[in-house]
C-alpha cells in the first residue's frame, strides 16, 4: 500500500530548492484566493497542469481523479443551488461555483504537484531553512512514515473483528460509532508500543548523541530557483493587482 | 571496513550485573559475568521473561536510560565502563537492531535512513556519500538508494535497520530476535549479513529462539531467570538436552537423537552426526511407513478454479482447487508474498474470489452472512495485539459470541469453556499485561468461543519461545483430535512435521504440492522452493535412507533395526 505521492524522476522541477517549491506552493494557493472569476483562475490551472507534465506526476492524478471529479461537481453543483437561494439554482451561484470549483481542485493539483516532487525530509529542510525548529520538521517526517504502517493496522484489525462478527454497517449512529472501539484500542495501543521502541531506535541511531547535528541535504539555489522564484512573485503580483483593481470579482447577478 | 577493535582483548565485559525494574520486586537480571573477546559472536538463548532483552538494553544503556532500573555491578565495552553514557553518545560505540524492524525507520528514502545516524552524530557532510555507499554495500542494499522503504520485504527492511548502524561504524552491534518476524528468505538474507559482518572483524551479540543460529557461535549464554544457567561452547552446552530444555531452548535433532540413543558428543552438523551414526552401525533398518493420505471426513470447504486479483491488478492467487477435509490438519506453506494469507482469508469471507469459488458445505461463502461464517470458520490473526481491546480476559472472549447475538447464560458458558481450553485462568486479567503467548491463547480463545468447526491460525507459534510454543501447538492438536479441522500458515518446518498431516505449498499464487509430509520433505527440491529446510531429524534420517518427521520416529527406527 503506497500511500506517498513522491514521483522518483530527474525533472527540473524535482531539482528545484525545497524552499522554492515551497514559495511556489503559496505563490498559487495566495493567487487563486485573489479571483473569483472563473476565467482568471483557468490560467492558474492551466500552468499547474503544464508543470504537473513537466514533473511526470499525472499518473497522482489519475490516482486520485475520484476527488478531483468529486470536489469539482459537488462544489459546483452546491453553489448554484444555494448562492443566493435555497434549492434555487442561480447564474450567478453557478459562475460562484465553477470558480470554486477551479480554485479547489488547483489547490488540490498544486499540493500534489508539491508532494510529488518534494520529500518529505526536503519539506521538513525547507521548514528548517524558514526557521521552523528542527523537532517540528522531522516529526512532520516521521509522520508520513507512519501513515502507511497504521493504516496497514488498522485494516488488519477491521478484519481481525470482522472474524469475532463485528458488523460494521448496522445499527444506529451511536451503535455505529460504539463498534469502532475494538478497532480503535488495538490501533492506538499498538501505535503507543511501536512508538515506545521508535523512540529507543532513534536515540541508537544518535538522535541526542550529544555531538552538534550536521545537515547533508543542502540545496542549492541555482538559475532554475531564480526563474521560478521569479514567477512566483509575478504570478502573486499580477493576482493582486487584479484584485486590488476589482477585476477578479464576479459581477453581480441578481 | 576496518574495525577499532584492533589491541582490545575484551568487546563486552559484564561483571555480577544485576537489574531490578522500578516497581519490580524481581530482578529482571541477577548476578551476570560474562565476556565476549573482541571479533567473537555471542548467542544468547533462554525462555520469555529469561533477561535476554534486558540484558541487550544493558548494553546499550536503554537501561536504565529509558527503561528506568535499578542497576548493580559493571559494564566495559571496549574496556571502557559505560556507566553515566546517554544511549546516543554510544551510538559509535554499540549498535542494537531488534525484532520490530517498523519502529527503526524513520525516513521516506533508503539513502535518508542512513544518512539519519550520521547527521546525528555529527558526520561531515563530505563524508556522507562513502558511509552510506559502504553501509548499504555491506547489508547488500546497494542500488536501493532513493527507493521508499515501506516498499522493501521485511529482510529488507531490517537489514536497512542494519545498515542505519553500521553506518555509524559500531565494533559491537547487539541483536535482539532480528529475524523473528522474517520468513527464512528474509531470515537468510539477515544471517548472511551477520556472516560477512563477523567475517570482518565486527563483535555481535545475538539473541535468538533457533539453535541453528548458535551453532556457529564463539560463545552460548543460557539464561534463566535473570541467571546464566550456563555459558561455554555451543557444542557443549546443545549437547545437554535436559539443561537447554530447562532454560526453555528447543535442543537441536540431532543432540536429541544422540541423547536418546546414548551417545556423548553429538556434532552440531547433519551430515557428521549421519557419518558418526552409520559408524557405528546404528541406521534405520525399517524404510519409511507406507505413504496413506490420510482418512478425511467430508469435504467441509471446497475451493473450485479460485484466482484473488487485488484492486491494483496485481495476481495474487490463480486456480486454486482444494478440497479440505473435516478433522483435517494441514500447513499451509509458501514464501512470503506465495498467497498463503490471501488463500486463507477466502476461507471465510474476508477476501472474495475474483474467480472461481468457495463453498462451506457447498454453500458459496459469497453468500453466508458474516455471523454464520464467523460461527462456522474461526480466523486467528498473526499478531494477537491486533484484536485485543477489552479491559478483562473474560470481556475479550465474550466479544465474539455477544456479537453473533447469544444470549448471557450461554454467552457466560461458552467463555468458560474457550478460556478452559487454552488454559487461561485469569478471567479478570487485563489482556495487554498478560504475556506473549498468554495474548496468543487469549486471541485463540476468543475465536474458539465462537466454536467455529474450521480454524486458521496464521503464524500460531511465531515470536512465542519453545515452551509457549509447545503449549499452542498442544493446544492445536488437542483441538484437532476432539474433532476440528485446523489449517495453519507456518514458516517452521518442525512444526509442520511434527503437527501438520497434509501440506499446501502455495508458490506465485499457484499450488505448487498438495499431498502427505513425507514425499514433501523427501523432495529437497520443493523444501527449496518454499524458501526453508526440511527439520534436522528429517535431514539427518535422509542421509541414513529414510524420511522421518520426528525425533522419536528417527530413533524408534534405529531401535527396531539394531
Amino acid at each position: 500500500m503506497a500511500l506517498t505521492l513522491y514521483v522518483a524522476a530527474p525533472t527540473p522541477l524535482h531539482r528545484l530548492h525545497p524552499v522554492t517549491k515551497l514559495g511556489l506552493l503559496a505563490a498559487f494557493v495566495v493567487a487563486a484566493f485573489m479571483v473569483d472569476r472563473p476565467l482568471l483562475l483557468v490560467p492558474l490551472a492551466a500552468v499547474i497542469a503544464v508543470l504537473m507534465v513537466l514533473a511526470r506526476a499525472l499518473p497522482n492524478v489519475r490516482r486520485l481523479r475520484v476527488m478531483f471529479l468529486l470536489v469539482f461537481f459537488f462544489t459546483l453543483v452546491v453553489w448554484t443551488f444555494f448562492y443566493q437561494s435555497v434549492l434555487v439554482p442561480t447564474y450567478g451561484g453557478f459562475l460562484y461555483g465553477l470558480s470554486t470549483a477551479i480554485r479547489l481542485d488547483t489547490f488540490l493539483a498544486t499540493g500534489i504537484l508539491f508532494l510529488s516532487t518534494t520529500r518529505v525530509e526536503e519539506v521538513a529542510y525547507a521548514l528548517g531553512r524558514l526557521g521552523l525548529p528542527y523537532t517540528m520538521g522531522f516529526t512532520l517526517t516521521l509522520a508520513f512514515r507512519l501513515v502507511p504502517v497504521f493504516f496497514d493496522a488498522a485494516l488488519s484489525v477491521v478484519q481481525a473483528q470482522r472474524c469475532r462478527g463485528l458488523e460494521f454497517g448496522r445499527g444506529g449512529v451511536v451503535a455505529r460509532l460504539r463498534r469502532f472501539v475494538p478497532v480503535i484500542v488495538p490501533v492506538l495501543i499498538g501505535a503507543l508500543r511501536r512508538a515506545d521502541r521508535m523512540a529507543m531506535a532513534l536515540e541508537l541511531r544518535g538522535f541526542n548523541s550529544g555531538r552538534p547535528r550536521t545537515t547533508y541535504l543542502r540545496a542549492r539555489a541555482g538559475a532554475a530557483d531564480v526563474l521560478a522564484g521569479t514567477l512566483a512573485v509575478a504570478t502573486v503580483a499580477t493576482y493582486v493587482v487584479l484584485w486590488a483593481a476589482g477585476i477578479g470579482t464576479l459581477a453581480a447577478h441578481p | 571496513m576496518t574495525r577499532a577493535t584492533a589491541g582490545v582483548a575484551s568487546a563486552v565485559t559484564v561483571r555480577d550485573l544485576g537489574c531490578t525494574y522500578a516497581g519490580a520486586t524481581r530482578p529482571a537480571l541477577d548476578g551476570l559475568t560474562c565476556e565476549l573477546p573482541a571479533g567473537g559472536l555471542a548467542v544468547v538463548m533462554g525462555a520469555t521473561g529469561a533477561g535476554k532483552s534486558t540484558l541487550a538494553r544493558c548494553l546499550t544503556r536503554l537501561v536504565p536510560c529509558f527503561l528506568p532500573a535499578d542497576l548493580r555491578g559493571e559494564i566495559r565495552l571496549l574496556g571502557q565502563p559505560i556507566d553515566g553514557a546517554r544511549v546516543g553518545a554510544l551510538a559509535g560505540t554499540i549498535g542494537m537492531v531488534f525484532q520490530d524492524f517498523e519502529a527503526q525507520l524513520f525516513s521516506t528514502d533508503v539513502t535518508q535512513e542512513i544518512v539519519f545516524g550520521l547527521e546525528h552524530t555529527g558526520v561531515a557532510p563530505d563524508q556522507i556519500p562513502e558511509r552510506v555507499t559502504r553501509a548499504l554495500a555491506a547489508v547488500g542494499l546497494a542500488g536501493f538508494e532513493g527507493r521508499d522503504p515501506t516498499t522493501l520485504s521485511g529482510g529488507e527492511k531490517q537489514r536497512l535497520a542494519i545498515a542505519g548502524l553500521l553506518a555509524l561504524r559500531p565494533p559491537i552491534m547487539v541483536l535482539d530476535e532480528p529475524t523473528t518476524d522474517l520468513d527464512p528468505t528474509g531470515r537468510a538474507e539477515v544471517f548472511d549479513v551477520l556472516g560477512r559482518l563477523r567475517a570482518e572483524g565486527l563483535s555481535l551479540v545475538l539473541i535468538e529462539h533457533d539453535t541453528a543460529a548458535a551453532a556457529a557461535a564463539d560463545l552460548l549464554v543460557l539464561l534463566r531467570d535473570g541467571r546464566i544457567a550456563a555459558s561455554g561452547a555451543p557444542a557443549r552446552l546443545l549437547a545437554d538436552v535436559d539443561a537447554c530444555l530447562a532454560a526453555g531452548v528447543r535442543p537441536p535433532d540431532v543432540c536429541r537423537v544422540f541423547a536418546m540413543l546414548g551417545l556423548v558428543e553429538p556434532p552440531l552438523d547433519v551430515t557428521a552426526a549421519a557419518e558418526r551414526l552409520r559408524a557405528r552401525g546404528l541406521v534405520p533398518r525399517v524404510s519409511d511407513e507406507p505413504v496413506s493420505r490420510p482418512a478425511a471426513g467430508s469435504a467441509i470447504i471446497e475451493m473450485r478454479g479460485l484466482g484473488h486479483r487485488y484492486p491494483d491488478g496485481r495476481r495474487a492467487l490463480a486456480d486454486v482447487s482444494l478440497s479440505i477435509g473435516r478433522g483435517e490438519f494441514i500447513a499451509l506453506v509458501g514464501p512470503n508474498g506465495s498467497g498463503k494469507t490471501t488463500l486463507a482469508k477466502h476461507l471465510n469471507g474476508l477476501l472474495a474470489p475474483t474467480e472461481g469459488r468457495v463453498t462451506l458445505e457447498g454453500r458459496d461463502v459469497a453468500g453466508l452472512p458474516l455471523e454464520t461464517l464467523a460461527q462456522r470458520v474461526g480466523y486467528v490473526f498473526q499478531d494477537p495485539d491486533h484484536q485485543l481491546f477489552a479491559a478483562t480476559v473474560a470481556e475479550e472472549v465474550a466479544f465474539g459470541p455477544q456479537n453473533v447475538g447469544l444470549p448471557a447464560a450461554e454467552v457466560e458458558a461458552r467463555v468458560a469453556e474457550a478460556l478452559a481450553a487454552v488454559e487461561l485462568r485469569e478471567r479478570d486479567a487485563d489482556p495487554f499485561l498478560l504475556d506473549k503467548g498468554a495474548r496468543q491463547r487469549l486471541a485463540v480463545a476468543a475465536i474458539l468461543a465462537l466454536r467455529p468447526d474450521v480454524l486458521v491460525l496464521d503464524e500460531p507459534t511465531t515470536g512465542l519461545d519453545f515452551r509457549e510454543q509447545e503449549r499452542m501447538l498442544d493446544l492445536l492438536d488437542r483441538l484437532h483430535a476432539a474433532g476440528r479441522t485446523v489449517i495453519i500458515i507456518t514458516h517452521t518446518p518442525w512444526v509442520i512435521a511434527e503437527h501438520a498431516r497434509r501440506v499446501v505449498l502455495l508458490k506465485g499464487g499457484r499450488i505448487r504440492y498438495d499431498g502427505p509430509l513425507r514425499p514433501f520433505f523427501a523432495d529437497e527440491g520443493l523444501a527449496a522452493e518454499a524458501a526453508f529446510r526440511p527439520p534436522e531429524v528429517t535431514r539427518l534420517g535422509r542421509l541414513l535412507g529414510c524420511t522421518p518427521l520426528s525425533v522419536a520416529e528417527l530413533v524408534a527406527w534405529i531401535g527396531r533395526g539394531a
